[in-house]
């Protein structure tokens, strides 16, 4: 458990009094820091929220945000939903993965990359669009892939 | 009182009281499977669907409390069509593997779909793949495939158990049962979800693919390894018990299990199970052996009289079987020296004997000795679920080491070992000074001073003693003052103060009703007769008396000085070298008869399978050697151990109100000392399938003792000495055990080489590691 967990923790229940409500913005602060939760993060979490490491795993798997795996420095998630699958999220999904050399729901070897899936973010007005660090781009065509890989991103 | 009608029959039901539990009481069946009784509503599976006048859509019966003139119909076309799309849509994903799966034939799923489902689904796109036989912990299977999310088995283990070791994973579709951490679940209670789950989802790793409703015989049945006696039903094929399931009761009980119960029931098929008769170390025929018996019999009567010959009862033998060997020693033998293999020391009167019924009322409990998790794990639940109804149930322990837990938290008062019978007079003392049978009893403790208890916690506990509205003590038996301690309690306390034994052997208040002594005293005076040559053929049924009785030296003497020693079983007993006949006995499931349990209430059990080889009943022995002495029995008259007044209780006995000074205890004269409690995973017959569940490291020690001896381990074997004998105990290093105090469970270990008090104890090996 890092020092500053303490104090966020107490932050998050000043803002919620009640502790599955805090939970979240406890849980998306440490992720910001960390990465993404592991099974002792978790652990940890459960202890200064004085819930049950069952109820925090529960409530972190069904938030797709909830990192329960190390990603990498970019995570990309391509939209799958209806109107990018349309435009071709399937060929950029594809290209991304060459690129990279992975599958979807991998990490690069190096740690720069994950790449995810993500059902209709809202944007379909944009199809297809990724998103990089949650920042939304689109249009991304699969010959796109090249440059969007090739951007500096804010992190 | 709220009155209502459900598909045009009236019904009145409390306030509060939900649609599907109004409907049950008109037994109209209402299709559901998140819901169940026990664990309260939630609304998560929509399969209870019901049509409710005035209500603009179809309305959850679980959820839904009724009111008055409400008017509610269970079918029709709206509530048809609502229950055909519910199961269309539970099926979506469910891989249709009703032929390979265990609960086919006895699930809800293929119930309610064949019922009410549609003909066929109109998704077409590909399932979704989940983990199949995936494991919760080596009993207990999960297809995850198969779940329709209802999460009974999640909120059983989390809300109605306290161990919070199962959880839903994911979200929507991908949503799945695992447990935290993909570790093995460890609780004492995980069986009970393979009962809850509705589907086919939860399994019982032992039983699985092993049959199908076709091909099985269920019986009801009782689980015979602790004094619970919790109500089951088993499964039998091809002459094996191949599983064993909650039986609920209305009104009663729920039907839970505990896992050594639901998963020990194959000791009938142990590899050294007895099914042949050995006499003096040789294989025999039944009929040479009983013959060879009924001549011992027979010479020693001719000689001693009956008197020569005792009788001790343990093991899972039935209420029926002591009986007639009662009636054998009594009429064919002319014996009363019938006792019962004890462990500890103490006994309760009947009159004390409280009932689970007032586990359900209770306000206050005292833990005596005695952690019913680890002693008699049902009634750890049944105590949950009185805390979940009063969450003000008061839960304190008095005992050597802390017996409230995270899942049942109170207060522990820590008395020295064989001092809680002291502890609790001082309390009494403290609250009722001037009361004289208070004064008798604490009269020669003027000196006395109770070490590690404040005099301010001995009034507090007199306060709580005498302000509980409806007081439950568990006792591990093992101060036989304290019935005496509790008798005065009782009379002083005017309100309802109901006793549960914890000792065993299961089935000893049976054995008592059957006519067989349940003193200690009168088991040691056998022993002792045996020993000192007056009893010259002790025949032992089902008891296993050199790992149960407490000073093994004086049962080891016995054995080398009588004549005879017979001894009837289903495993071989320790010491089989003393045996000059070894008899092979009928198990549970294999006899039918009735157990009495730790209520004192009469339970019956089925026979599912026949005794294996030349394994028979008690009555078939007693009957053969009463022929051979020429003083046949006639049981023409059945004798019945219920009695038509006192209904499924035993009859009620008043409490001797006898009350004698407590004795001063011994000073300690150690740093060390010994104390033994019973423990579930020993308790009853040795099962094969539970082999993995068995803790290894099962003694209790505080780490600083470990550290002392240069063991810096968490687990390890320790050498513990008292006088010239010596034992090697595995223990856990516990922080939760005080300092100078280990604790080893009962006939494990060969404790009862030792005597429980001081000891020494030294390290045995290094780095045994986690
Ligand atoms: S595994 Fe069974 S009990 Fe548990 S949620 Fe699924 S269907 Fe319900
Ligand atoms: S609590 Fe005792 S009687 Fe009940 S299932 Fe467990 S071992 Fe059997
Ligand atoms: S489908 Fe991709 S944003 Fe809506
Ligand atoms: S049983 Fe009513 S919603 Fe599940």
């Amino acid at each position: 458990m890092k020092p500053e967990w303490k104090a966020w923790a107490q932050e998050a229940k000043n803002e919620f009094p009640r502790a599955n409500s805090a939970l979240m913005p406890l849980m998306h602060r440490i992720q910001l820091s960390e990465g993404w939760l592991s099974n002792e993060t978790i652990r940890d979490v459960a202890e200064l929220m004085e819930l049950p490491v069952q109820y925090v795993e529960s409530v972190a798997s069904f938030y797709s945000l909830f990192h329960r795996q190390a990603v990498g420095k970019r995570v990309i998630h391509v939209c799958v939903g209806l109107s990018c699958a349309l435009k071709g999220s399937d060929e950029l999904m594809h290209a991304l993965e060459e690129r990279l050399g992975i599958k979807e729901g991998q990490t690069t070897e190096d740690g720069a990359y994950t790449l995810l899936e993500a059902e209709c973010l809202a944007a379909c007005d944009k199809a297809p669009m990724v998103q990089v660090n949650l920042r939304y781009e689109g249009p991304v065509r699969p010959e796109d892939a090249e440059r969007l890989l090739s951007e500096e991103v804010p992190s | 009182m709220i009155r209502l009608t459900i598909d045009g029959q009236e019904v009145t039901v409390p306030q509060g009281t939900m649609i599907v539990d109004a409907a049950a009481k008109l037994g109209v069946d209402v299709p559901i499977y998140c819901y169940h009784q026990a664990l309260g509503p939630l609304g998560a599976c929509r399969m209870c669907l019901v049509e409710v006048e005035k209500m603009p859509k179809l309305a959850t019966a679980c959820t839904t409390a009724v009111s008055e003139g409400m008017v509610v119909r269970t079918s029709g076309p709206a509530v048809d069509k609502g229950r055909r799309g519910v199961l269309e849509f539970l099926l979506i994903n469910h891989p249709l593997d009703c032929p390979v799966c265990d609960k086919g034939g006895e699930c809800f799923l293929q119930d309610y779909t064949f019922e009410y489902g549609p003909g066929g689904g109109r998704f077409q796109e590909p399932k979704i793949e989940k983990v199949k036989d995936g494991p919760i912990n080596p009993f207990v299977l999960i297809d995850q495939e198969r779940c329709v999310l209802c999460q009974r088995c999640v909120r059983f283990m989390r809300e109605y158990v306290g161990e919070e070791q199962l959880l839903l994973e994911g979200r929507g579709v991908e949503t799945v049962v695992t447990t935290v951490e993909h570790e093995p679940a460890t609780s004492q209670f995980t069986g009970n979800v393979i009962d809850l789950c509705p589907v086919g989802a939860l399994l019982s790793a032992p039983y699985h693919h092993k049959g199908r409703p076709w091909n099985i015989e269920r019986e009801e049945s009782v689980c015979p390894h602790c004094p619970v006696g919790c109500t089951s039903k088993i499964t039998a094929r091809e002459g094996h018990v191949i599983r064993m399931e909650g039986r609920p009761i209305p009104d009663r009980e729920w039907g839970w299990l505990c896992d050594r119960g639901r998963f020990g029931y194959d000791f009938g098929y142990h590899p050294d199970r007895l099914a042949t008769s050995i006499v003096k170390g040789k294989e025999n025929t039944a009929a040479q052996a009983t013959r060879q018996v009924a001549e011992w019999l027979k010479t020693v009567v001719d000689q001693e009289g009956g008197r020569g010959v005792g009788f001790i009862i343990g093991g899972g033998h039935t209420t029926e079987e002591a009986y007639q060997l009662r009636r054998f020693a009594a009429e064919v033998i002319g014996t009363d020296q019938l006792a019962i293999s004890r462990t500890e020391a103490g006994y309760l009167p009947r009159g004390l004997n409280g009932t689970f019924d007032d586990v359900k009322q209770a306000d206050t409990v005292v833990l005596l000795g005695s952690d019913p998790y680890d002693t008699v794990p049902v009634v750890h639940l049944k105590l949950r679920d009185r805390l979940l109804h009063y969450p003000a149930l008061r839960v304190i322990g008095l005992g050597p080491l802390p017996l409230t837990r995270d899942t049942l938290p109170g207060l522990d008062v820590l008395v020295p070992p064989g001092q809680e019978s002291l502890a609790l007079a001082l309390a009494m003392a403290a609250q009722w000074p001037q009361n004289s049978d208070v004064q008798t009893l604490v009269g020669s403790l003027k000196e006395f001073e109770l070490q590690g208890v404040t005099a301010q916690t001995l009034v507090q506990l007199g306060q709580y003693l005498q302000g509980a509205e409806h007081l439950v003590l568990l006792w591990d038996g093992k101060e036989p003052e304290m019935a005496m301690v509790l008798g005065v309690l009782a009379r002083l306390r005017e309100k309802p103060t109901a006793v549960l034994p914890t000792f065993g052997p299961a089935n000893w208040r049976g054995y008592e009703h059957a006519g067989f002594s349940p003193r200690f005293e009168d088991l040691t005076a056998v022993l002792e007769k045996a020993r000192d040559g007056e009893i010259k053929i002790l025949m032992v049924f089902g008891a296993d008396l050199l790992r149960e009785y407490p000073n093994r030296q004086l049962v080891e003497s016995a054995f080398n000085q009588v004549e005879y020693l017979v001894v009837e079983g289903i495993l071989p007993p320790q010491g089989a070298q003393h045996v000059d006949a070894l008899l092979p006995g009928a198990a549970w499931a294999e006899v039918y008869g009735t157990y009495i349990n730790m209520e004192a209430r009469l339970q019956v059990a089925m026979a599912g399978v026949q005794p294996p080889g030349q394994a028979r009943p008690i009555k078939t022995y007693v009957n053969t050697w009463a022929r051979m002495l020429m003083k046949p029995l006639n049981w023409d008259e059945e004798w019945d151990p219920f009695d038509d007044d006192s209904g499924d209780l035993l009859p009620f006995e008043p409490v001797p109100d006898h009350v004698v000074a407590l004795a001063m205890p011994p000073e300690a004269v150690g740093p060390m000392t010994l104390v033994t409690g019973a423990f579930i995973w020993e308790s009853g017959q040795p099962s094969e399938i539970l082999v993995p569940r068995v803790p290894q490291f099962p003694g209790r020690i505080n780490p600083a003792e470990v550290k002392d001896m240069g063991l810096s381990t968490k687990r390890g074997h320790i050498m513990v000495s008292q006088g010239s004998e010596s034992i090697v105990v595995a223990v856990t290093a516990d922080p939760q055990v005080p300092k100078g105090i280990l604790w080893v469970p009962q006939g494990l270990f060969g404790t009862n080489h030792l005597i429980e008090g001081t000891v020494t104890i030294s390290g045995v090996t290094e780095e045994v590691t986690v």
